[in-house]
């Protein structure tokens, strides 16, 4: 028994550990929260939309569909992993990438040309994709070096740049642009650009987004694990982000630095729009907003607790309760209540440091006493 | 007759957890006259300032002022009391006018004095309570009469951003005198100046002195404290040792007070012939990179295997950014730097470290650990790209770890767990072992060390004193940079001076004593120094 406490006692004192039990209780406040927002709009239908949206997939009672709604929610989850890993690489190195979503906008516009415009295999338009992210992500990059730019200002700025950009170019040009649904053209099974299923539209009941990529992600975010525990590289970018006069000190190259990680982090991003297009579920429409999948990955990476493998878990925990949120329309609630609901839900899951700040003064003066006792004894 | 003091400060004790601030300090200023507060640092000056100024409360002890004790809870009960602070960095805003700053917190409003009728006092009453217009035509009107007064020239309407620092000085004191303060407290006003504008505020601190006003003046520059002074009272690691009356005393018994006489471990080392030189600095000038002005200026010195040559001075006068300038953490603006005859001037951190320099340095939480990184990944952080312990861009795990079990080991780094512990949660001693072993295992030719034991107690003082002596032993080339006389004095094989970014003296520890070096070091002997210069060029 006590060897199991000890045990125990050890796994919560262990920063992951922390972390995680952080995370769940953050996301466990949004959905309670999100329940008393439902309460009080519609009571009688409230437990039976909470149970939808906790539900997502789970409230269908045909098993097929069941499976194939899962499947959709893990092809949905695959393009937020990718986007929390690139503001997770960005923010290990001391820098905060808001410009995510313009580089997701300019990867769009180079799998449109490259995919629907000139039917380039698959692979091929992903590499483009996150390269196209990464030139750009990189202006940002180059300012912050060279200039000493705020990122977060240029990346914002960016964001903009790249929407009018992306918009005007695709907008009406023929060759990506479909008038009859006015949106650029979706890149569907047969295109070369698509992404292969691999069998798993059998395994989730013909649906037919759900494919490699989700592989493809799971492997990237076991990389990118690697990348921060085991080279030098991720040495160095931890060492910017955490105290970059020490990295001045110890020789580390500021500039390379930020090259690297912002070319990492926008390559990500442009990952994002490639796991979100090329499998037939959409394409790009004229929006007078930058994609929301930047902004997305932010809560999803701190939900995940700036871990390379938490994240899988907070952004498919996102996706789950989005997609839950929007069948409950059908129970009468407006979609803007199921927005609203799920924004709470995220917006708190953003408390993660907040409350894990919180755990550690606790902790410490836990440490302190313990350490004055030790004194006491010893003297 | 009782002589009634401005303030009496007496028996003040404050603690910081463990550490005894002010043991028992009394301070005793006379009216209308210039009490002088001298000590090194860290000797607890501005704690007991800031008990007067309300910004701590004492732990022990009571304040006076004109002979009714009081208590200062805070600095708007220090206004009120009619005490002003002058604090080392100035508390202005950059972005708003002179005027703004001086009257902010004090601003008076628009109001109607005579043939009230029922519109202006409905105005009075609606500008006091809702609109607080601020009436900055009276304000000007006395801000203008103290100029003259004091002959404080000023452009009101200036930006702080835009004015010099010894422009932001005497705004400051307008502050004060504005808010018709009569105890003005001065902490360290002359270390931001140049020698210029030293003596233009000497001469306002006399003015404020004829014009009745009683001020304390913390400093350790013997040179203008003997010029303006009254009283003088040393203290010494947060002990009250005397109080003087200046005129009767002499700046050798100041600074003997200040630095205290004892002088332990000083001839244990073994006598050893430095030879071949290791670092050569030749003509080092560099800038501050805001106020263009020479931290350094034309530095040259030499350090030779297995000598320990200390760059000695207070803070602040040139020595880090010597240190800076030597291992590329900032840019040099004019001069040569040699290690082992090869120029290594414009090398990146990098190629230094790489070319044979170990740096600890002064400021072991900015520059020498990362501290939410363990042990481990702080024991090689200037050398993890090394084959040792990566290759092809991945880190070789155990060997670093091996590494570091033994550097733990020999250097005794103690922390509440393995080397995997968070440097964060480690004794300040501790992270120092750190540092130093990881410096020292490096074995390069020339070690840099900068205060290397600022903050720790003396156990561990000790320990690396003898580390750094080992490495003389070993034939190394060191150069120690400390404030500390007692250790520049138990380490130094040649010491050279520094007092505002210029070398002002080079001489064996037994050629000098313990006194003349404070002197030196606080710039009394610096005419003497340039006399003699002058003597030579002609």
């Amino acid at each position: 028994m006590n060897k199991v406490k000890s045990f125990f006692n050890k796994l919560i004192k262990k920063d992951g550990t922390k972390t995680a039990l952080t995370s769940l209780w953050c996301a466990l406040l949004g959905l309670i929260l999100g329940f008393f927002i439902l309460l009080m709009i519609n009571p009688s239908e409230a437990t039976y939309g909470m149970s939808s949206v906790l539900g997502n997939y789970l409230v269908f009672t045909d098993p097929a569909d069941k499976l194939n709604y899962f499947g959709q929610t893990l092809a949905k989850t695959a393009p937020l992993i990718a986007m929390s890993l690139s503001i997770l690489v960005s923010y290990k190195a001391g820098l905060f990438n808001l410009g995510a979503s313009g580089q997701y906008s300019v990867a769009v516009l180079v799998i449109s040309f490259l995919g629907v415009g000139l039917n380039l295999p698959w692979w091929l338009v992903i590499i483009l994709a996150m390269v196209a992210g990464a030139l750009y992500s990189m202006i940002s990059g180059a300012l912050k070096a060279f200039f000493n730019v705020n990122e977060v200002i240029s990346g914002i700025m960016l964001n903009w740049i790249a929407l009018y950009l992306v918009n005007g170019i695709l907008s009406g040009n023929p060759l990506v642009w479909d008038n009859a649904h006015s949106e650029a053209f979706v890149i569907e099974s047969g295109n070369n650009a698509y992404i292969p299923q691999i069998g798993f539209d059998k395994l989730f009941a013909g649906n037919d987004i759900v494919g490699l990529g989700m592989i493809l992600i799971l492997v990237i975010a076991i990389i990118i694990f690697f990348l921060f525990k085991k080279t030098t590289i991720g040495y160095e970018l931890k060492a910017t982000g955490l105290n970059k006069d020490a990295a001045d000190y110890a020789g580390m190259n500021k500039v390379k630095n930020i090259l690297i990680a912002t070319a990492i982090s926008g390559a990500l991003a442009g990952l994002a729009a490639s796991l979100n297009m090329q499998n037939g579920f959409t394409s790009w429409k004229l929006s007078s907003v930058p994609p929301d999948i930047g902004f997305l990955g932010i809560s999803s990476a701190f939900l995940g607790g700036l871990h390379p493998l938490g994240v899988i878990f907070s952004s498919y925990f996102i996706v789950h309760i989005t997609e839950g949120g929007s069948m409950i329309t059908d129970l009468g609630f407006s979609p803007e209540v199921a927005s609203i609901m799920t924004s709470v839900i995220i917006y708190l899951s953003g408390f993660v440091f907040f409350v894990k700040e919180i755990l550690r003064r606790y902790d410490l003066k836990d440490e302190l006493t313990r350490l004055s006792r030790d004194k006491e004894e010893t003297a | 007759m009782n002589e009634v003091y401005a303030i009496e400060m007496l028996g003040i004790t404050k603690k910081f957890g463990n550490i005894l601030a002010n043991d028992k300090i009394d301070i005793r200023l006379q009216k209308g006259h210039i009490l002088a507060l001298c000590g090194e640092n860290g000797a607890g000056k501005s704690t007991i300032m800031s008990i007067l100024f309300g910004l701590y409360e004492p732990d022990e002890g009571i304040i006076k002022k004109d002979g009714k004790e009081v208590r200062i809870t805070d600095p708007n009960e220090a206004t009120k009391l009619n005490i002003g602070m002058v604090h080392q960095h100035f508390k202005l805003i950059d972005t708003f006018t002179v005027l703004e700053n001086i009257i902010l917190g004090d601003e008076s409003l628009i109001e109607y004095k005579d043939n009230l009728n029922l519109f202006k006092k409905a105005f009075n009453y609606l500008n006091k309570h809702v609109f607080k217009l601020i009436d900055y035509k009276k304000a000007r009107e006395e801000i203008n009469k103290i100029i003259d007064q004091y002959d404080l020239r000023v452009d009101l309407d200036k930006k702080i951003k835009d004015i010099s620092v010894d422009m932001q000085q005497k705004v400051e004191i307008i502050k004060m005198l504005y808010r018709q303060n009569d105890i003005l407290i001065f902490d360290e006003p002359t270390a931001v100046l140049t020698e210029q504008e030293i003596e233009e505020f000497l001469n306002i601190l006399r003015n404020l002195k004829n014009e009745g006003k009683s001020i304390i003046f913390i400093s350790h520059k013997l040179n203008e404290v003997f010029e303006v002074s009254d009283e003088i009272t040393v203290i010494r690691k947060g002990k009250f040792i005397k109080s003087l009356v200046t005129k009767d005393t002499t700046k050798e018994e100041v600074s003997s007070l200040m630095v205290g006489r004892k002088i332990n471990g000083f001839n244990e080392k073994t006598p050893k012939e430095p030879h071949e030189e290791v670092l050569r600095v030749e003509h080092l000038t560099m800038l501050d990179p805001f106020s263009k002005k020479r931290v350094v200026n034309d530095v040259s010195f030499n350090v030779r295997k297995g000598e320990i040559v200390t760059l000695a001075g207070i803070d602040g006068n040139g020595q880090q950014e010597v240190i800076y300038g030597i291992t590329g953490i900032k840019k040099i603006h004019d001069g040569k730097i040699f290690l082992s005859k090869k120029d290594i001037s414009t090398y990146s951190i990098r190629e230094k470290i790489k070319a044979g320099i170990s740096h600890i340095p002064e400021d072991r939480h900015k520059h020498g650990l990362i501290l939410d990184f363990s042990i481990y990944e702080n024991t090689v952080l200037d050398r993890y790209y090394e084959k040792e312990f990566s290759h092809c861009f991945i880190i070789n795990e155990k060997n670093i770890k091996k590494y570091a079990d033994e550097l733990i080991e020999k250097y005794d780094i103690r922390s509440s767990g393995d080397g995997n512990t968070n440097v964060r949660s480690m004794s300040g001693g501790n992270q120092q072992k750190i540092i130093v072993g990881r410096e020292i295992e490096r074995n390069q030719d020339l070690l840099i060390a900068v205060q290397p034991t600022r903050g720790l107690d003396i156990g561990a003082i000790e320990g690396i004193h003898e580390l750094i002596l080992k490495q003389r032993e070993n034939d190394k080339a060191i150069l120690l940079v400390s404030s500390e006389l007692d250790q520049v004095f138990s380490l130094s094989d040649r010491i050279l001076i520094m007092y505002e970014g210029e070398i002002v003296g080079e001489f064996l520890p037994k050629e000098i004593t313990k006194n003349k070096l404070g002197l030196y070091m606080s710039g009394a002997k610096k005419d003497e120094v340039n006399a003699i210069k002058e003597n030579e060029n002609e």
